[in-house]
């Protein structure tokens, strides 16, 4: 029996993520820690490069054999290993909960695997749900124990309210200055167009991961004839009448959708995986995000 | 153009509901819903006009059609939809297969194989080439008729019917079963198919004296090879001689049912003491009676067998049990004996004791029976006893009076003790009128009352009869009513040891008895075990009949007889199937062309329609909810 937060991971799939590591190309400025080096020279414990000595410099870092031997003052330089905070956006919003409700499962279940990845390498998460808002977060760091925590925070959690990405993208902005790799985990789903603000946010220095969920109804509907559509966030209806050649549109629009969000995450060197939630967890964590190098 | 299951009439109204169900669902199933979506984005593209919506209740109507088509196909299927006439419907057959005791014989050519293996053989090749939409049902013959299986298309059950089907004890009733195996198949329904006879025809004489076939138009005969050499004991009976004492005359009867003469030797035991052998010839189909005597008073086992054995053992032992010879001890108490003395020595199975009236002792044995010829002992007797004229003075029944010569003597009828006596036989003298009690039975009443009475106690154990004359004195000692007088008093006082007895060995299958008799309410038929065996008393007979090796007792009136249905029920001649008749087991090809089960076909083809309206428009359908991975892996 499964108590409170396993109902997402069971042990075995856990156990399985331990050797994955979430990976970002840029470096960020911040605290020694983490497994992602920095090209920032600080009081790390590797040896990266000597300088000449400037006043001010630490004398604790001087390389004194160098000093006896050339009579010149050297200033060692150490590689600093920061705690770059891993933020994690994931989508709450109604459209999530559409249908059968399998899509906001999936992305919860999603989002746990990441935080066990990321604090197996003891790097800090920070899990920051949305819909129209950011909402409420949990910072996550000390390693695997602190995974609880995430999976409680992540099954109290909740689908309701409309997307609004520019809303999100601006309170990030100017909640969380400094920069960092961005997880975006939804359906990209908003009633205006979502890419300006990922690219906004993308502008300001972020690293992009977009990991794109959708139902196989949110790509393939299968309904036929006539069917009265009600959007789920907003509660707007369309009438319609559903034959093949409407449902190869959709499709195709909805391709469209997905290749303009891909665009926008390799444009600014960030990466975009698009899981359909029938897909495996096992396989779209080993499969998909492995072969995007979102992970490895 | 036939449908089996149904007529025209239902097929149309069961398909027209299910058609107008379908349509009605496909309406139901195509009207428009409600679904909730994550987003509308993409039904209405940028810059474009939303699709048309068309108001039209009939969306897809090949699919509808499908769907239709593969209901029409299933309903065809249930129909059991056949093309062309009746010829081609399914028919349904009998099977009458023989299974009376001459099928046990063994095959000389075959070893460890006898003439039920052929029949079966036969049967079951018969039953292979029957089309598999005919029905089958199968009747053991032998005696009596009776169905095995009911009517049937799964030809496993027929096929274990016909191998569990083993020889019985009585030879074949072939009228009554092909008019059995008719009276099925008018009542089963469907076309008749053919009453197949599978066995060697054999049949009794009384059979083929009355054989009365039914009009069967499609009459099949599986004839089987019988040429087996074979002769058995038709009967063996057991009667007491009349003319010795404690003796048995044994009749045996030997029949040759081979086509060449033969010598047989025919030995009688008797509780496994050889009592004599008879060699026997035997012309071909020829019967021959031998006799035997066998002295015992002794019940026993009496056993005759047939040397050589042959190809049918089952006729060549019988065997039946012997009754004790049981007697009457009477104890005669007179000073004059002489004259009951031919009397009493008349029957063998009286055992008479004459002593003086002074010797007079009382009878300890209560089955005895005491004659007091005018004598009157002072202890009286309690057994059976038989007062002769007793004295007047001190007389044990009060007398009313005493004549010198009786007038207008008339015997009560319907009593045993006067069976057969008639009132102008009798020249009676002087006699004693009684004055009876009310418990008193009167037999002989004069003018002034009776003068014979009889008493018997309450527990039927002890009787009384009492004459107040004396018969074997004066003219009455040569009226034939006084030896019946006398009987009648012995059967009334031991009915067991005065019955008629008459033993034989039969064979099994109907019997009659001759009987004279009309009042059913005194006839038994009964088996060992002492359950009653339904009869009928008809024509001077009681008919019963045994399907089995049994012991029966037959009792009527005053006789028994016991039956040892030990002998299977022969055959006496072979029957010749009429002109005209099929005969041997049809060509597969025969079978084959009637054999146009359409429904299998048209059930898959049903399925395949409505399968394939599934795949290409059902709303959960796997085209359409199939996870294509490589554009989405490609598109990642």
């Amino acid at each position: 029996m499964s108590g409170r937060g396993e109902t997402l991971l069971d042990r075995e799939f856990l156990e399985r993520l331990e050797r994955l590591t979430i990976h970002w190309q840029r470096s960020f400025a911040g605290l020694v820690g983490g497994h992602n080096r920095s090209r920032f020279a600080g009081g790390g414990q590797e040896f990266l490069d000597h300088r000449h000595f400037h006043d001010g410099d630490d004398l604790r870092a001087v390389n004194w054999r160098a000093y006896m031997r050339l009579d010149k003052m050297f200033l060692k330089m150490f590689q600093i290993e920061p705690r770059v905070p891993v933020r994690m956006l994931l989508d709450t919003s109604a459209s999530m909960a559409a249908g059968t409700g399998e899509k906001f499962l999936f992305a919860r279940r999603l989002a746990a695997a990441l935080c066990y990845v990321g604090l197996v390498r003891l790097d800090t998460i920070q899990l920051l749900p949305f819909s129209a808002t950011l909402r409420e977060g949990k910072t996550l760091g000390g390693g695997r124990h602190r995974y609880r925590v995430a999976a409680e925070f992540l099954e109290d959690l909740k689908p309701e309210g409309a997307t609004d990405f520019l809303t999100i993208v601006r309170q990030y902005l100017n909640e969380y200055p400094q920069r960092g790799l961005v997880i975006v985990l939804s359906d990209f789903l908003d009633e205006r167009t979502c890419e300006p603000a990922l690219q906004y946010l993308a502008d300001y220095g972020n690293e992009l991961m977009l990991i794109q969920l959708w139902a196989d109804e949110d790509r393939t509907p299968p309904w036929s004839g006539e069917v009265d559509f009600v959007d789920a966030e907003s509660g707007g209806r369309l009438r319609i009448q559903v034959d093949d050649e409407a449902r190869r549109l959709y499709t195709e629009g909805f391709d469209a959708f997905s290749a303009a969000i891909k665009e926008v995450a390799l444009r600014n060197d960030g990466k975009y995986a698009g899981i359909p939630t029938s897909l495996p967890l096992d396989e779209a964590i080993f499969g998909t995000l492995v072969r995007v190098r979102s992970i490895a | 153009m036939e449908f089996l299951n149904l007529t025209f009439g239902q097929f149309a109204a069961l398909f027209g509901a299910v058609a107008a169900f379908s349509v009605a669902l496909y309406l139901l199933d195509r009207t428009r819903r409600k679904q909730i979506v994550a987003t509308l984005r993409f039904w209405v593209e940028p810059g474009k006009a939303a699709p048309v919506t068309r108001r039209s209740r009939i969306q897809q109507p090949l699919s509808l059609l499908l769907q239709l088509v593969g209901m029409l196909l299933l309903l065809l299927a249930i129909a059991e939809f056949q093309f062309g006439g009746r010829g081609n419907a399914r028919r349904d057959h009998v099977l009458v297969l023989d299974n009376s005791a001459w099928m046990g014989a063994a095959l000389p050519t075959r070893p460890n194989a006898n003439l039920m293996d052929l029949a079966r053989a036969s049967a079951l090749g018969w039953l292979r080439a029957v089309p598999a939409a005919d029905r089958v049902l199968l009747v053991r013959a032998n005696g009596l008729a009776t169905p095995a299986t009911a009517w049937e298309t799964d030809r496993r059950v027929i096929a274990r019917a016909i191998l569990e089907t083993t020889p019985g004890a009585t030879s074949l009733n072939l009228s009554q079963s092909l008019e059995f195996a008719s009276q099925l198949q008018h009542g089963s329904g469907s076309l008749p198919g053919e009453i197949v006879y599978a066995g060697p025809g054999r049949i009794s004489t009384r059979e083929a004296n009355n054989l009365t076939l039914p009009k069967i138009p499609a009459f099949r005969v599986l004839t089987l090879d019988d040429n087996i050499a074979n002769s058995g004991i038709r009967s063996l009976g057991a009667r007491r001689s009349a003319t010795d004492t404690g003796a048995w005359d044994i009749l045996l009867r030997v029949r040759n049912y081979g086509t060449a003469p033969r010598a047989v030797t025919a030995t009688l035991n008797f509780g496994n003491i050889p009592q004599g052998s008879r060699p026997i010839e035997l012309a071909a189909g020829a019967e021959q009676e031998v006799s035997f005597s066998v002295h015992t008073r002794a019940a026993g086992l009496l056993e005759a067998r047939l040397y050589p054995k042959d190809a049918f053992g089952a006729d060549n032992y019988a065997a039946l049990e012997l009754p004790e010879s049981r007697s009457l001890r009477v104890v005669v108490y007179s000073d004059q004996p002489e004259g009951l003395k031919p009397a009493l020595a008349s029957d063998t199975r009286v055992l008479p004791e004459f002593r003086k009236t002074a010797q007079y002792v009382p009878e300890p044995d209560p089955n005895a029976l005491v004659i007091l010829h005018h004598f009157r002992p002072e202890t009286l007797p309690r057994g059976n006893v038989l007062w002769i004229d007793p004295p007047q003075a001190n007389s044990p029944f009060q007398i009313m009076a005493r004549l010198d010569h009786v007038e207008n003597l008339r015997w009560v009828p319907d009593h045993p003790l006067t069976a057969g006596l008639r009132a102008r036989d009798v020249q009676l003298g002087a006699a004693s009128v009684f004055v009876p009690r009310p418990t008193d039975i009167r037999l002989a009443e004069a003018t002034d009352g009776p003068v014979m009475i009889a008493s018997a106690s309450d527990n039927g154990k002890s009787h009384t009869v009492v004459m107040g004359f004396d018969p074997f004195a004066g003219a009455m000692r040569f009226e034939l009513t006084t030896p019946l007088m006398l009987a009648n008093v012995f059967r009334w006082v031991a009915p067991d040891v005065f019955r008629d007895l008459d033993v034989g060995t039969q064979s099994a299958g109907a019997i009659a008895m001759p009987y004279a008799g009309k009042d059913k309410d005194t006839v038994q038929v009964l088996t060992d075990s002492g359950d009653n065996l339904p009869f009928n008393v008809r024509d001077k007979s009681v008919e019963f009949f045994a399907g089995e090796s049994a012991r029966v007792r037959v009792l009527a009136g005053n006789s028994e007889r016991v039956y040892s249905l030990t002998l299977p029920e022969m055959w006496d001649v072979k029957w010749t199937p009429p002109a005209g008749v099929r005969k041997g087991i049809p060509a597969w090809n025969d079978s084959l062309r009637r054999n146009l089960d359409w429904w299998p076909w048209l059930a898959l083809l049903g399925a395949a329609v409505l399968i394939a309206e599934w795949i290409a428009y059902g709303r959960y359908s796997p085209l359409k909810l199939r996870v294509v991975k490589r554009p989405l892996e490609r598109a990642a």
